[in-house]
């Protein structure tokens, strides 16, 4: 039964009936598997400095410009955000699934609504996201002018 | 190991790689051991670009390898990475293909590429400390 039900993971992308938290976990998932392969790719590419100056300096510049001007900052541009998103959004999931910083219980009152954890989770999402566009934009300038606030 | 236990590594390792993965994004920038902190920095010899400098350039990457304390926090960086990052995948793929059969078949391939990775990033570091092959 649980077989025959199962959508797999075109599940993750059902916008109906499911909220913002929804989208971050579709989000957080595909970040973390573009990072997953990033890395076995960054561990392959870093070994490469094993082989000299002349190999690791030419594959520098290859990387740079894989297929043209500004394809390879564009593409550590979209790594540096899937990293930072998955950095801060995993932070939000660690406070709030282990029920960090909740308040104390609190007597139940109609019409029962979780209020303090929804409230810390979205008090997370705006703070975490700010902190998010703040990072992304320093990463992003220091990657194409090299210039560090 | 209980499923449970499995996860609190895997937030404990996520919290690390924030961490040391922050030094990591610092020693190609602010920190690196180099007056020309942009990634790359290009001189025109006989009209042909070649790389002569900034935080990527060979020298400069050299020199952080070759420091036991950098050295050290990027051994530690990949072991949390490669945790978190696997057992990850397991998950995943864990959900995607149900069953008892599959879960070991995924469990041994993903515990492989695991160690496949964490040996390859672990050579690098230990033959670039002293200094290269």
């Amino acid at each position: 039964m649980t077989i025959e039900n199962k959508k797999g993971w075109i599940s993750w992308f059902n916008p109906f009936k499911y909220g913002t938290d929804r989208w971050m976990y579709a989000l957080h998932r595909l970040t973390g598997i573009v990072l997953g392969v990033y890395l076995m790719f960054h561990v392959v590419e870093t070994s490469r400095i094993l082989e000299g100056a002349v190999t690791w300096n030419s594959l520098m510049v290859w990387l740079d410009y894989p297929f043209g001007p500004h394809f390879g900052p564009l593409i550590l541009s979209a790594v540096l955000l899937a990293a930072v998103y998955h950095a801060l959004n995993g932070l939000r999931l660690t406070i709030v699934e282990n029920g960090l910083m909740l308040p104390k219980p609190y007597r139940p009152e109609y019409p029962y609504k979780p209020r303090s954890l929804r409230g810390l989770n979205n008090f997370l999402k705006i703070f975490l996201g700010f902190f998010m566009i703040a990072i992304s934009a320093v990463g992003i300038i220091y990657i194409f002018t090299g210039a560090i606030l | 190991m209980r499923e449970s236990q499995i996860m609190f590594i895997q937030y404990m390792t996520g919290l690390l790689i924030l961490v040391f993965g922050s030094f990591h994004f610092l020693l190609i920038s602010a920190l690196a051991p180099t007056t020309d902190k942009v990634l790359y920095s290009y001189t025109y010899l006989n009209g042909i670009r070649t790389l002569a400098g900034g935080t990527l350039y060979y020298s400069t990457v050299k020199a952080v390898y070759t420091s036991l304390m950098w050295g050290s926090v990027f051994e530690l960086l990949l072991t949390f990475l490669v945790f978190h990052i696997f057992n990850g995948f397991r998950v995943i793929l864990s959900e995607q293909f149900p069953g008892s059969k599959a879960e070991k078949i995924i469990t041994y391939s993903v515990l492989i590429a695991a160690m496949i990775v964490f040996i390859w990033g672990s050579r690098t570091i230990v033959l670039m400390l002293n200094g290269g092959l």
